[in-house]
């Protein structure tokens, strides 16, 4: 037996010396040479960061006389925030919703106050709308139109996406809120109802709202409950679908925050701090806006008013009273999207 | 499966055997067992009511059975269907057999993912063949559950092929012939003299196929249409638990699908073990 567990140490050991080698990252970030960034964001601004991302790296040469790299990382918001809850060493992440950065801030490695950057620590924001096939061909112009009777609609599984839980969100408040005819307003069973009948609608649920529009794009359903942005960077795209707006939507707010823990360990605090506040310049709000998102500084809001025509009743999550309640009330296991789904589907 | 190598009683630890067994448990152990047992003790960590309730939810018992259900049926499918195929690849002779051969192995080397956008292609509801079947028959497959049992076929169609092949060149077509001889005609040869030599192999091979299709998750995500009660399998709502932090449903889930499988292969093994010697 000695020789036995002589024999596994030796292999424990060696894959232990084998992954000690991969795990270690070139240490020489503070060095004189320049400075090294993790940006971990979600995929919808990738367009606007690899504009705005040069721009900063010019400004900080110039003030400063260093180079900054950027490592830039992007995937679905709760996939990125739990990356970097689980050891991936981002200094800066910017994510889909709120939830996926207190996720962060719960695990201990934000410490800071986040929303007291820029104008609340959001960076962009969008509201939900639909895309419908070119020349609009059913009529769909608000939420009552996607109840219709054979209208294929398409929207992301809330359980996976967030953005999937910002459209459930928009119908069911604007339901809410009485802003769908035919639906009283302030009577949860009516909203939940009306939830419903969109639902027995919904032909596919995708994983993610960017392969939920991709499905779109391929041909699949006549309507998809996608982001303004989305719908915006397809057709510069060259897509020929429609962006619909409703009239009662939710506004969709994306938080930037620099990660403490990782910042100091990496030496990259101020570099990185620079970068979040370079974020709600004009001028990199002028690139977000460009990419399809609404921009959190009320000047270039106004420049680009044409293009973002302003919503006649638009709620944010507080509405719901912050996510953690929304999450529970909405998306829990009793909550009322689940109940919907299975009086819609299920018996 | 005990008799592969000669069991020698001593007691010399040094000897290369020990060195190899060692290895080859420690990767096991490493590689699958530690993995497995991590996800039972996450699955049971709140308790066995707890890992009842998660199991038992309406949406996952849903996602669940409807995976049973669309493999049971690709696999009775496959069974017959790869059946053939082998019977055909064996016993006739036709232009291209070798590469009809080579393409049985395809689905192996294609990404699963792929296979799904293959499917989608073609079958879709945007697509000329899959809108003729859905407008004009009303049938359709793609976010259905066909498509589910399409893909799932695609996927496991080798198992079944490749396990009788072997046994099916074995044969001893001495039998045929004498049965010939005495007067039975194709059909009676085939139910009274070959398939009784098959049927081990086939149904070893399809339930392999059935214990991998229980987990497909990258072809089904694309073709199923994902909605709970509807067109969800319990691999998709396992990575609906995992991306909604309810990782005790995902474990749980996941528990279950591998303890199907893992009964599923015990039961092949057993049928393997029992097949006649040649």
């Amino acid at each position: 037996m000695k020789q036995l567990s002589g024999k596994v140490l030796f292999v424990i050991l060696l894959v232990l010396t084998l992954a000690g080698c991969a795990g270690n990252p070139p240490a020489d970030e503070s060095g004189a040479g320049g400075v090294h960034l993790i940006l971990a964001a979600y995929t919808t601004p990738r367009e606007a960061y690899g504009e705005i991302i040069p721009l900063f790296q010019a400004m900080w040469q110039a003030e400063h006389g260093q180079t900054v790299t950027f490592e830039e990382s992007y995937q679905g918001s709760g996939a990125q925030s739990r990356a970097v809850v689980e050891g991936f060493e981002a200094d800066v992440v910017a994510l889909s919703l709120e939830a996926d950065v207190t996720r962060i801030v719960d695990a201990g490695l934000i410490t800071h106050d986040w929303k007291v950057v820029g104008a609340s620590g959001m960076v962009s924001t969008s509201v939900v709308a639909f895309a419908v096939r070119a020349g609009n061909p059913l009529v769909i112009d608000d939420w009552e139109d996607l109840a219709a009777e054979g209208v294929e609609v398409l929207t992301p599984n809330p359980a996976t996406s967030g953005g999937a839980m910002w459209n459930v969100l928009a119908l069911y408040g604007a339901a809410l809120r009485g802003q769908i005819s035919g639906v009283p307003g302030g009577d949860p069973g009516a909203a939940k109802e009306f939830l419903k009948s969109v639902l027995a609608n919904v032909i596919v649920m995708d994983d993610s709202a960017r392969d939920s529009i991709t499905n779109y794009e391929a041909g699949v359903g006549d309507v998809a409950i996608t982001y303004e942005n989305e719908a915006l960077v397809g057709q510069q795209a060259g897509s020929d679908y429609e962006l619909v707006i409703p009239s009662s939507t939710i506004l969709i707010e994306n938080p930037v925050a620099v990660v403490d823990e990782y910042v100091d360990e990496h030496g990259t605090r101020l570099v990185a701090e620079a970068f979040v506040e370079f974020l709600f310049t004009p001028e990199a709000q002028q690139i977000f806006a460009k990419y399809g998102l609404r921009s959190v500084d009320p000047d270039v809001a106004a420049s680009r008013g044409d293009q973002y025509p302003p919503v006649a009743d638009l709620f944010t999550i507080e509405y719901f009273g912050g996510w953690p309640k929304a999450r529970e009330k909405i998306f829990g296991e009793t909550g009322v999207f689940n109940s919907a789904i299975q009086e819609v589907q299920g018996q | 499966m005990e008799k592969l190598g000669p069991r020698l009683k001593t007691k010399k630890t040094r000897s290369p055997e020990m060195g190899l067994r060692v290895l080859s448990f420690t990767f096991i152990a490493v590689l699958i067992v530690i993995p497995m047992l991590v996800i039972v003790q996450d699955a049971f960590r709140e308790g066995f009511d707890e890992f009842w309730h998660q199991v038992t939810a309406p949406i996952a018992a849903s996602a669940i059975i409807l995976t049973l259900w669309t493999s049971a049926l690709m696999t009775a499918i496959n069974a017959l269907m790869g059946l053939m195929t082998a019977f055909v690849l064996v016993r006739y002779e036709f232009p291209g057999k070798r590469i009809f051969n080579a393409i049985i192995d395809l689905p192996l080397a294609i990404p699963t993912l792929v296979t799904g956008v293959m499917l989608v292609i073609l079958y879709g509801p945007q697509q000329t063949l899959g809108a003729f079947l859905k407008e004009g028959l009303g049938f359709e497959i793609i976010f259905a559950p066909p498509g589910i049992v399409l893909a799932l076929l695609f996927i496991t169609f080798p198992f079944v092929v490749r396990t009788i092949q072997p046994v099916l060149l074995e044969l001893d077509q001495a039998q045929e012939h004498a049965a010939a001889t005495l007067g039975a005609r194709g059909w009676t040869i085939f139910r009274r003299v070959i398939f009784p030599a098959l049927a081990l192999p086939t149904l070893s091979g399809s339930l392999l196929g059935f214990a991998r299709a229980v987990g497909e998750f990258g072809a089904v995500v694309i073709v199923a249409g994902n909605i709970p009660f509807k067109s969800q399998t319990a691999a998709v709502y396992v990575l609906g638990a995992v991306e909604s932090e309810n990782r005790l449903a995902a474990s749980a889930i996941s528990v279950v699908l591998i303890a199907i499988s893992l009964a599923v292969i015990l039961v092949t093994n057993r049928v393997l073990a029992r097949r006649p010697e040649s």
